[in-house]
């Protein structure tokens, strides 16, 4: 079967978003996997009725496969799921009145179900992760020094990593390019020449702004739900 | 100018003592450590008595890190079960035998320490419990170094000295985003770096007994990797007599370690 993923983001408890995105993938033809990369909750309105929806799909959703965000682990992490560590980087940027604005957000027996989802998936030769395998807040954009993205996808092992903590939709690839070592031991020296593997980074947006992914052509499209210049009008095959 | 990297000390007295004669009669008076003063050996006070007393600069170690925060490190730390119930009990040991003061002064060590361009870390710039080892993948080697602003960066952990040097790096990337389909590829030139790592003082695991470590000449920035003997069989029978496991004993007489490699030297501890 040929796959074609649908990867959404950054919803922050925005229920209208969501559903405007659900009404979009049902209008696109193919779409086989629905995959949410965190920031389900955040602190500007209430999110129990968001999650209610992602935990239980309507009829004719396409089921939403999630993982956590840099706000759900700001959220658990001050709830006490994190051990000893509190909410430190959301206090730290934006102040105690942040933390309790999103501590207010969630109803407490939601928090079990956000502690149960995991960091990232692997998929084929795919990892999706909120940020990257080095933190979940890592920032990764199209800026970003090619030296850092392609060491986040040698962490992983994989040939592309899909991010959403930039909000940013991009797709970056490492097309060519080595580099010389060498090392010199107690045994003698060495040389080595190693090639850029041929690899991508994928930002693929928050909100509104969604991705979808085809798995066999390598396509990535990005979308806007409820856009009139949805770019798959075009029509690609 | 000449100056001195060693690191990995493991409480082996004899052997710390061989490398600073070796260091001072070269008339060397800069002098850095790498930390790891401690775990495995016999003489864990001992020796943070003598970095103490003759003022080395020192970063801390992953087994200083540890006897202060307590063993939270992941198993990542340990390339096996045995490996990691052998470290416990080392630790336990260790722990015990480590006076306050000596404890408060491993507490009291940085992470890493900056002269210039030049960067001192024991595992690596991200945590003391990584490994950079000579072959690891040379793209996220330089990453290493680069992420940190160093151009040399000095490091320990593996037990295992040598002088990597990274060159003639590029990247080249396309970008397609979501206002333009596709923009002109583009080329990025990576700098030359080096990471040296300066064995191990007290548990040198390079295929020889014979204690580790480096001299740089920050003006040429050659590196010499030197090796020092030192009464190994004095050590080994302080080990026995401590009651530590036999295997760091034989490990010493050995200089490696036989059949454990940690599995994934790339692994970042995420605790
Ligand atoms: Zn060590
Ligand atoms: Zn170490």
């Amino acid at each position: 079967m040929i796959e074609r993923w649908a990867l959404v983001s950054g919803l922050l408890g925005d229920l209208e978003a969501y559903d405007l995105i659900q009404r979009d993938l049902k209008k696109t033809r193919g779409v086989t996997s629905l995959f949410v990369l965190g920031d389900l909750v955040g602190p500007e309105r209430n999110c129990d009725a968001l999650l209610d929806r992602l935990k239980n799909p309507h009829r004719g959703d396409l089921k939403p496969d999630c993982i956590y965000g840099w706000w759900e682990e700001q959220l658990l992490a001050e709830r006490g799921f994190r051990g000893e560590r509190k909410a430190d980087a959301l206090r730290l940027s934006q102040g105690e009145d942040a933390v309790n604005a999103l501590l207010n957000t969630v109803n407490p027996s939601n928090l079990n179900w956000l502690a149960s989802l995991q960091f990232g998936f692997i998929e084929l030769d795919c990892a999706l992760i909120h940020g990257s395998s080095s933190d979940v807040g890592d920032n990764l954009t199209s800026e970003t020094s090619p030296l850092i993205l392609l060491d986040r996808l040698t962490r992983l092992n994989v040939n592309r990593l899909f991010t959403a903590r930039s909000t940013k939709q991009f797709h970056l690839e490492l097309t060519g390019g080595g580099i010389n070592s060498q090392v010199k031991d107690l045994n003698g020296k060495r040389e080595q020449q190693q090639e850029v593997p041929k690899r991508s980074v994928i930002g693929i947006g928050a909100g509104l702004n969604y991705t979808l992914y085809d798995v066999g052509s390598d396509k990535t499209h990005f979308l806007t739900a409820g856009s009139k210049t949805n770019p798959k009008r075009k029509g690609f095959a | 100018m000449n100056h001195a990297i060693i690191s990995c000390l493991h409480a082996n007295l004899p052997a710390a003592k061989a490398v600073l004669n070796d260091i001072d009669r070269q008339g060397i008076d800069t002098i850095t450590c790498l930390g790891d003063l401690v775990g495995y050996g016999p003489q864990p006070n001992e020796v943070v008595e003598l970095i103490r007393k003759r003022g080395i600069a020192t970063c801390q170690g992953c087994w200083d890190e540890d006897i202060i925060d307590g063993l939270n490190a992941c198993e990542c730390s340990y390339p096996s079960q045995l490996a990691e119930r052998r470290g416990h009990l080392a630790h336990q040991w260790t722990d015990d035998q480590l006076t306050d003061e000596n404890k408060s002064f491993l507490a009291s060590l940085p992470t890493s320490l900056r002269r210039d361009r030049l960067l001192f870390v024991h595992g690596s710039p991200n945590s003391q419990h990584e490994y950079l080892l000579p072959d690891m993948d040379a793209f996220a080697a330089l990453e290493r170094v680069e992420t940190a602003g160093a151009d040399i960066l000095f490091c320990g952990h593996t037990h295992q000295p040598y002088v990597r040097e990274l060159r003639d790096g590029s990247i080249r990337v396309r970008l397609q985003n979501a206002d333009h389909e596709c923009d002109q590829g583009e080329e990025l030139t990576l700098p030359m770096r080096k990471i040296v790592n300066a064995g191990s003082v007290g548990e040198p695991r390079h295929g020889s007994t014979n204690a580790t470590y480096v001299i740089h000449n920050d003006a040429t920035d050659e590196v010499e990797i030197k090796e020092v003997p030192y009464d190994v069989g004095r050590t080994c029978q302080a080990i026995v007599e401590a009651g530590l496991p036999k295997v760091f004993a034989w490990r010493l007489s050995h200089g490696f370690e036989f059949a454990e490699q940690a599995e994934d030297a790339s692994h970042v501890c995420e605790r």
